[in-house]
């Protein structure tokens, strides 16, 4: 396929929404929402003069920092729990519980315990992250063929080299579902932790912004919102593209073996 | 596992377990100091709180609508989800137009969108609505893209070579390999689902359990606060219950149950 | 499987044809009543319109109050402004902002005031007992925690700070929830906080010490909130807001002359613990809107650099 065909898939739809969106809201006097032609003419103020590296950076850096630690507990834990029906069945229960306490609601509480700095604010990252990892790690874990995991015992596998070998690929389609899932949430939860005791963030700004009916700039943090997310995602899919070649050639060799 | 030569415990009882722990825990550290008991009061004292709670008929309707909008968006989003999600994951050019939309949608989060909401909808009960399935909606579509795509390439080939309508080719080769992810998805958007929902009612005032915890904070009502939380988890503990026994029947054949049967 | 999926089809459809029929809530007379639709905070501030109903003034004006409770301007702006909700409730500092953006906004009414009494006001701002800080003056190089940046609370904190002789740009402010205050001080994340009841009169049970009252200090009898409406609203519903106003009027006199009565109504819509019901300072209820106390607000705001210029307060006010 040549360069030019795949820009114009890519670009295509969105395209056409954007100029959807234009048309609809061109000469709109509606105060919340205002012609796209404003948002744009006010996304360089807003964003490019500072609010970059003062507030952007640092959000993305507890983002970064929050996602990562998901994944680390989210897959740990999720081997863990997958692995062992009776652990599975004793904290599946209390997972749930903690899983359905919505993060407005959750974050006072973990400010009792972790303060009101970057730690709180990277710890509800996490807190939000780490389902989506740990559900689809437990899934891929148990899914795992029994003939698989009978072969590894056969060829007494030392319990090491089976997590390398065979639980993890196995298991790797679906944690690469849940890790992208997760990146989402974490950017969802980023903005979130910016409304408890929070001076700077990404967040915080559209918080601002808002609560100051300072519209067309809020416009333009939802619109930053989602150009980070489609970043992101690109930065994912190549990491992935990686980890799942990895998955995909031990998989054809299983096959043809 | 030195259980299975007397035979496995039965899941329930592992889960009581799991959940009495919490609830000591939950005594301990209040009562042991850790943290103050006016911020985190011991679990006794937020039951006692949720028994005069449940005495009260206004509870009981807020129980009701929390968990009518909660279904009512769920069923929106997994249907839409699961729909688009195997429409756009069998069509390579759908998938390859819309990959960039969809990354672009996903990430705004619904709080941003409260003031839209609330301009469409006021506060009525249908504003929450549109936050619920729109943040759900994203969790069921992409469960169930990856799920197409984990679709074995010969059988895909297959299908497509002998020209298997979409639907032929949904009922037969895609939603077996994706029923699993589907029924992840269908938790994890249950899960966000429940959450949207109690976060539209304490932010917009719609009514539900939202708007009661939303009541009981600005009156420093600690322990009411506490035991309506407490309402929200065991209601996640309940939809997951529910989920667990759908995806036993739906997922009978599958290896992540079958090994779990044979256990 | 075939079930679920016919379940959940039917319950779409079931839905989307709920959302067709749009319901629109004008003069929808209920028994001669007219429906007025106000979103409120569910704070002690707003208990004049529930005692308001309790006693009837309402139904005098052939009103019903339909009253529904946000948790703030996020919601209860563009709620109003979109003609969702014929009136609702901010503070000033809010409104004077929201009007300095464009916003069609008109207070109809007085909503709630300081009591003006140093020490013995329904706000202020809270230390622990064994802080070093003695006065507002000490609060410089401080952190101190609002429940709003830039708005109301930290200009009259700001207000407080200046008057003690200190210097307010040295205050350092963090956003907290009012019911995560407590724990933040006992902690030590802060250093002060400013509060309202109920959480003021529990913090100063916990062992807090009270250093100033921001809201006397900003301006003698400060209004601190009211009631609003949207310009359309107003014109297109004038007379359901006028008899709005009158009701109101009545409720706040006869709230300011019977605390018994406000105390006796906040449990119809707040969870506020018996004990500390009795004990908390009551705010003001002014009838009428303090306009000097408005101005000296609206001053404070563009010098706080809320404000990029000085606000028409009259064309704010009814």
């Amino acid at each position: 396929m040549s360069a030019l065909k795949s820009v114009v898939r890519l670009l295509a739809v969105p395209a056409l929404l954007v100029a959807v969106w234009w048309t609809a809201t061109e000469g709109s006097t509606d105060y919340f929402w205002p012609p796209l032609r404003t948002i744009v003419g006010t996304f360089d103020d807003t964003w490019f003069h500072g609010r970059l590296t003062s507030d952007v950076l640092p959000s993305l850096l507890r983002l970064v920092a929050g996602y990562l630690l998901a994944l680390v507990l989210g897959i740990g834990a999720g081997v863990a729990i997958g692995s062992s029906r009776t652990l599975r069945a004793v904290l599946e229960p209390v997972l749930e519980f903690f899983r359905a306490i919505p993060p407005p609601v959750l974050v006072p509480i973990l400010m009792l315990f972790a303060g009101i700095g970057d730690g709180m604010k990277i710890l509800v990252i996490v807190t939000g992250c780490v389902w989506p990892v740990l559900l689809n790690t437990v899934e891929g874990v148990r899914a795992l063929d029994e003939v698989l995991r009978d072969t590894a015992r056969s060829y007494r596998l030392r319990r090491g080299s089976r997590l390398v070998h065979l639980v993890l690929p196995g298991a790797s389609p679906q944690i690469a579902a849940g890790a992208r899932q997760a990146l989402s949430v974490g950017i969802i939860l980023m903005v979130i932790s910016e409304m408890f005791a929070a001076s700077e963030g990404v967040g915080f700004t559209i918080i601002q912004f808002q609560r100051t009916f300072a519209i067309p700039q809020m416009w333009t943090g939802v619109i930053l919102l989602g150009v980070i997310g489609v970043a992101l995602s690109a930065l994912f899919h190549l990491a992935e593209a990686r980890v799942l070649r990895w998955y995909t050639g031990l998989r054809r060799a299983q096959r043809e073996g | 596992m030195t259980g299975r030569r007397n035979g496995p415990a039965p899941a329930w009882l592992l889960g009581g377990l799991g959940l009495a722990g919490l609830i000591v825990l939950g005594e301990l550290v209040p009562r042991s100091g850790l943290v103050e008991r006016r911020y985190l009061p011991p679990v006794s004292s937020m039951l006692s709180a949720l028994a005069d709670q449940a005495a009260a008929g206004e509870f009981w309707q807020a129980l009701g609508e929390t968990l009518r909008g909660w279904a009512i968006g769920l069923a929106i989003a997994m249907v839409a989800g699961v729909v688009l999600g195997v429409v756009i994951g069998w069509v390579p050019l759908l998938q390859a137009a819309l990959n960039s939309t969809i990354e672009f949608l996903r990430p705004i989060p619904s709080v941003a969108l409260i003031p839209l909401a609330v301009l469409l909808y006021g506060t009525e009960p249908r504003s929450t609505l549109l936050l619920v399935v729109y943040a759900s909606f994203w969790q069921v579509l992409v469960q169930v893209l990856y799920g197409v795509r984990d679709v074995d390439p010969v059988a895909r080939d297959t299908a497509r070579s002998y020209r298997f309508r979409l639907l032929t080719a949904a009922r037969t080769v895609i939603w077996p390999t994706a029923l699993p992810y589907v029924m992840t998805g269908f938790r994890l958007g249950a899960a966000v689902a429940l959450i949207l929902e109690i976060t539209g009612e304490l932010v917009i005032g719609s009514p539900g359990l939202g708007r009661q915890i939303a009541v009981a904070q600005n009156s420093n009502a600690v322990s009411a606060m506490y035991a309506l939380i407490i309402v929200v988890g065991l209601i996640g503990v309940a939809v997951n219950v529910v989920a667990r026994a759908v995806e036993r029947r739906a997922l009978r054949w599958h290896p992540s149950i079958r090994t779990e049967a044979a256990v | 499987m075939i079930r679920v999926r016919a379940a959940l089809a039917a319950a779409a459809v079931l839905l989307l044809s709920s959302c067709g029929g749009g319901s629109s809530s004008d003069d929808a007379a209920s028994g001669g009543l007219a429906e007025v639709k106000v979103s409120v905070i569910p704070i002690v501030d707003v208990a004049p319109v529930y005692v308001g109903i309790q006693q009837g003034f309402f139904k005098e004006q052939n009103l019903k109050p339909d009253v529904v409770t946000a948790q703030g301007g996020a919601a209860i702006v563009p709620a109003v402004v979109a003609g969702q909700v014929d009136i609702g409730f901010s503070n000033f500092v809010s409104l004077m902002v929201a009007k300095s953006k464009g916003l069609p906004l008109k207070v109809v009414s007085s909503g709630v005031g300081s009591t003006g009494a140093a020490g013995k006001d329904f706000g202020g701002i809270v230390v622990k007992k064994d802080s070093p800080i003695k006065s507002a003056k000490d609060l410089a190089g401080k952190k101190v925690a609002v429940n709003t940046l830039n708005n109301i609370n930290d200009t009259t904190v700001r207000a407080s700070v200046r008057k003690a002789g200190g210097d307010p740009k040295g205050v350092k402010f963090t956003e907290l929830a009012f019911p995560d205050m407590g724990a933040a001080l006992d902690k030590g994340n802060v250093d002060a906080i400013q509060v309202v009841e109920p959480f003021l009169s529990t913090a100063l049970k916990a062992g807090g010490r009270l250093i100033a009252s921001n809201y006397v200090d900003t301006a003698p009898k400060l209004t601190i909130a009211g009631y609003f409406t949207s310009q359309k609203t107003a014109s297109t519903k004038s007379d359901i807001v006028k008899r709005f106003t009158a009701a109101m009027q009545k409720s706040l006199q006869y709230s300011a002359a019977h605390p018994e009565a406000v105390r006796k109504a906040l449990p119809s819509y707040t969870k506020i613990d018996n004990s500390v019901l009795q004990e908390l300072t009551l705010p003001d209820y002014p009838a009428q809107v303090n306009k000097d106390s408005l101005q000296t607000l609206a001053d404070l705001a563009v010098q706080d650099g809320l404000l990029t210029k000085a606000p028409d307060v009259s064309a704010l006010l009814p």
